[in-house]
């Protein structure tokens, strides 16, 4: 059950404390609800962008952006039906289909999508697991509590994982002699029964995993010890008031009030 | 030290055929402090469910009924929670993918002497030192799953070396690790200045004399004996004694294939850590004809599975070629040529009876009527001994491996890749699966630890030695 969400790679990113990195992720995801121009949430989007891209390089850097493509299509094509106002800018017939402040709230919600998305995804890519339980709990969340969180953030790629595993399994089984392209309802036809063996496998897993926890000691009364230890460079006082500062920035930048 | 007395155990929705049926029936057993013991039993005898209820785990996390009496050190088991054992009495399981929890192998080894609170310079020097013993240092911030079978298992026994309690239970774990560290995990029980109760069913001729007690556990009942008696006991429940390469059938005349691969170089890095050198494996020339046998041995984390994965058409390589028949071959062509039974049935099965299962293969076989599908589906269910209503969740672990080949038997692949098929499955039950594969013309990958398995059943052995794959004659 343990599939990290954590990548190797290189830059500041990977020098910052977990503490303030999970602030300055924290302060970043509510400034992005926040009256910011639609060119400030671009400009973070793609700076957060540029940082994974430099961080665990271009391939891996674009797979947030795979994964979560159906839903801004979605977002693209519905979104702006349900925004009347504004000048027309395309009709079918009588029919306005796509307006000016339709187009202006599809590219900010896009934008707040994608760079939430991108700066959670480069906190979890960035920092070692044990490093983000640890800054949980310096935030004054409880041992468990900090686990359960660390657990969750494990299970879904241990999913995933599983997922591709069973994947890999059924491609065996399918390739009965089927040299041609399979039709899309097929394709979609196979993911149901890779679901369904995922899931039973990570239900599976579950009573082993509780099992190991309490055999591992989970449940005693002495106090924790930690093999790791959190360590800002230059001081994590610094380390907290740049996270503070960014943010602070980028509003007086960006604001529109 | 432990005294179990009159212990039943019975699961819950234990299977169909067997629901209901006792796994351990009013077992005796009393351990010394000290003493290292034996305890043989085929795959599915109930040994795991033994070693569980040991460590206080079964039936806390496993719905069944548990009667009679256990004690630790005086105490009664079932009345202390298992965290109260960490410091005490320690699990190796048998699947070491059951135990890891954490994202590094340091972070895994540091976790339970977390729980313990030893003081944190005690603790880091534990960590190193354990993971130095098992050979798994430069491993340190690398993500458990990115490991091999074996890695995992050292990792298991690097956790248990840190922890030092004065007790190892120890389930099957000789399984997955190579020869040399089987060695090395003999010196370390045979050293241990402790209790030490292994169960196993394999490698019985490596550690024969080294244990003070051994006993047979066979139908839910423990019987003990002096070890010639018990080894040769055991040899009669689980047909240990292999028949001699000659009894592998002759094939009959099939359709004649050859599998090459050339030059091969795969490379892939670690997720986890970054790396200068890349995981590397190279494989200058690698061939398999129908009806051969052919054994890929090397040592834990050499690339055995690397390596199948791409002769089967799942991972690209860097360089080089693969052939089937003189034609180069691609990876989709190479997908419905070249089965993979993975280490782990569960990946494959997901239905919920026997007969959906098997059908579920020959959906893509459009060529075959309904009245001929049905009647494949039921021989091969019989050549398999398995029911075609059985649902394959609750089926035991030997009984999914079979259902797994069963699955591939049925799409009659060319080639078939068989990953440690040994380990779960009693020497005959391995042997019967490589016969049923091979009977219709199929060329077989055996991937195995066991050399003594490798030797009785294989007529060529490649070895992956360094980073290259190389050809071994065997001199049977």
């Amino acid at each position: 059950m343990t599939t990290s969400t954590f990548v190797a790679g290189r830059g500041i990113v990977y020098l910052l404390d977990a503490r303030s990195k999970l602030l300055l992720v924290l302060l970043l995801c509510i400034e992005v609800f926040l009256p910011i121009s639609q060119i400030g949430l671009w400009v973070l989007f793609g700076g957060v962008f540029l940082l994974a891209w430099h961080a665990t390089g271009f391939k891996q850097a674009i797979q947030p952006i795979r994964s979560i493509a159906f839903i801004l299509v979605v977002m693209t094509l519905f979104s702006p039906l349900t925004d009347r106002d504004g000048t027309g800018l395309l009709f079918i017939g009588e029919r306005l289909i796509l307006t000016s402040e339709a187009v202006t709230n599809l590219s900010v919600l896009v934008a707040r999508f994608l760079s939430i998305t991108y700066l959670c995804t480069l906190y979890v890519w960035t920092t070692p697991m044990a490093d983000v339980n640890l800054a949980f709990r310096w935030y004054g969340l409880g041992y468990h509590a900090a686990l359960v969180l660390t657990l969750a953030f494990r299970f879904i790629p241990f999913i995933a994982d599983s997922f591709r595993m069973i994947q890999d399994s059924h491609a065996l089984r399918t390739s009965v002699e089927f040299e041609g392209r399979r039709s899309r309802r097929q394709r979609l036809a196979d993911i149901i029964p890779t679901v369904t063996a995922a899931l039973v496998f990570a239900l599976k897993s579950i009573p082993y995993t509780a099992m190991s926890l309490e055999h591992r000691g989970l449940g005693r009364r002495e106090k924790r010890s930690s093999f790791r230890q959190l360590k800002a460079r230059g001081g994590l006082f610094t380390q907290l008031l740049v996270s503070v500062m960014i943010p602070t920035v980028f509003w007086f930048l960006f604001t529109t009030l | 030290m432990f005294e179990i007395s009159g212990l039943s155990f019975t699961y819950r929705a234990y299977g169909t055929a067997a629901e209901h049926a006792p796994v351990l029936c009013n077992l005796d057993l009393t351990v010394h402090e000290g003493q290292s013991i034996l305890i043989l039993g085929a795959p599915d005898s109930g040994k795991s469910t033994l070693a569980r209820i040991m460590c206080a785990l079964v039936p806390r996390f496993v719905e069944g009924d548990l009667e009679g009496s256990i004690t630790f050190q005086g105490e009664r088991i079932d009345s202390r929670g298992p965290w109260e054992l960490t410091d005490r009495c320690t699990l190796v399981a048998q699947n070491p993918q059951e135990q890891l929890l954490m994202t590094t192998c340091a972070d895994e080894v540091a976790f339970p002497l977390e729980s313990l609170g030893v003081r944190r310079e005690r603790l880091v020097s534990s960590v190193h030192s354990a993971l130095h013993r098992w050979e798994l240092d430069r491993m340190m911030e690398v993500n458990p799953q990115e490991l091999s079978g074996g890695e995992r298992k050292r990792l298991l026994l690097a956790v248990t070396d840190a922890i030092g309690a004065p007790v190892w239970v120890m389930d099957e774990p000789f399984d997955d690790l190579d020869e040399f560290w089987r060695a090395h995990l003999l010196s370390e029980i045979e050293k241990k200045e402790g209790t030490v109760i292994v169960f196993a069913s394999r490698y019985l001729e490596e550690f024969r004399g080294s244990f003070d007690a051994y006993y047979l556990l066979d139908q839910g009942v423990l019987t003990a004996g002096d070890e010639e008696a018990i080894v040769l006991a055991f040899d009669r429940v689980s047909d240990v004694q292999f028949s001699v390469k000659s009894t592998l059938e002759h094939v009959p005349e099939h359709d004649s294939h050859t599998l090459v691969a050339q030059n091969l170089s795969i490379v892939h890095p670690r997720r986890s850590v970054s790396s200068t050198e890349p995981f590397t494996l190279r494989t200058p020339d690698f061939r398999i004809a129908s009806g051969e046998v052919v054994a890929l041995v090397g040592p834990n984390g050499s690339g055995k599975s690397t390596l199948s994965r791409v002769l089967c058409g799942l991972d690209p390589s860097a360089t080089g070629s693969i052939s089937f028949d003189t034609a180069p071959c691609d990876r989709r062509m190479l997908r419905s040529r070249v089965g993979y039974l993975f280490q782990n049935p569960d990946f494959g099965i997901f239905l919920p009876t026997v007969r959906e299962e098997l059908g579920w293969s020959l959906r893509h076989v459009p060529a075959l009527a309904e009245e001929q599908r049905e009647q494949l589906i039921e021989k091969t269910a019989r050549l398999f001994h398995l029911s075609c209503e059985d649902n394959p969740t609750t089926m035991s672990y030997g009984a999914r491996k079979q259902l797994q080949a069963a699955v591939y038997y049925i799409l009659n692949r060319p080639f078939y890749i068989v990953d440690e098929l040994d380990s779960g499955v009693t020497y005959a039950a391995a042997f019967e699966i490589v016969s049923l594969l091979r009977s219709r013309g199929a060329g077989i990958v055996l991937i195995t630890h066991d050399s003594a398995f490798a030797r009785n059943i294989a007529e060529r052995t490649y070895t992956i030695d360094n980073g290259v794959v190389k050809e071994r004659r065997l001199n049977v």
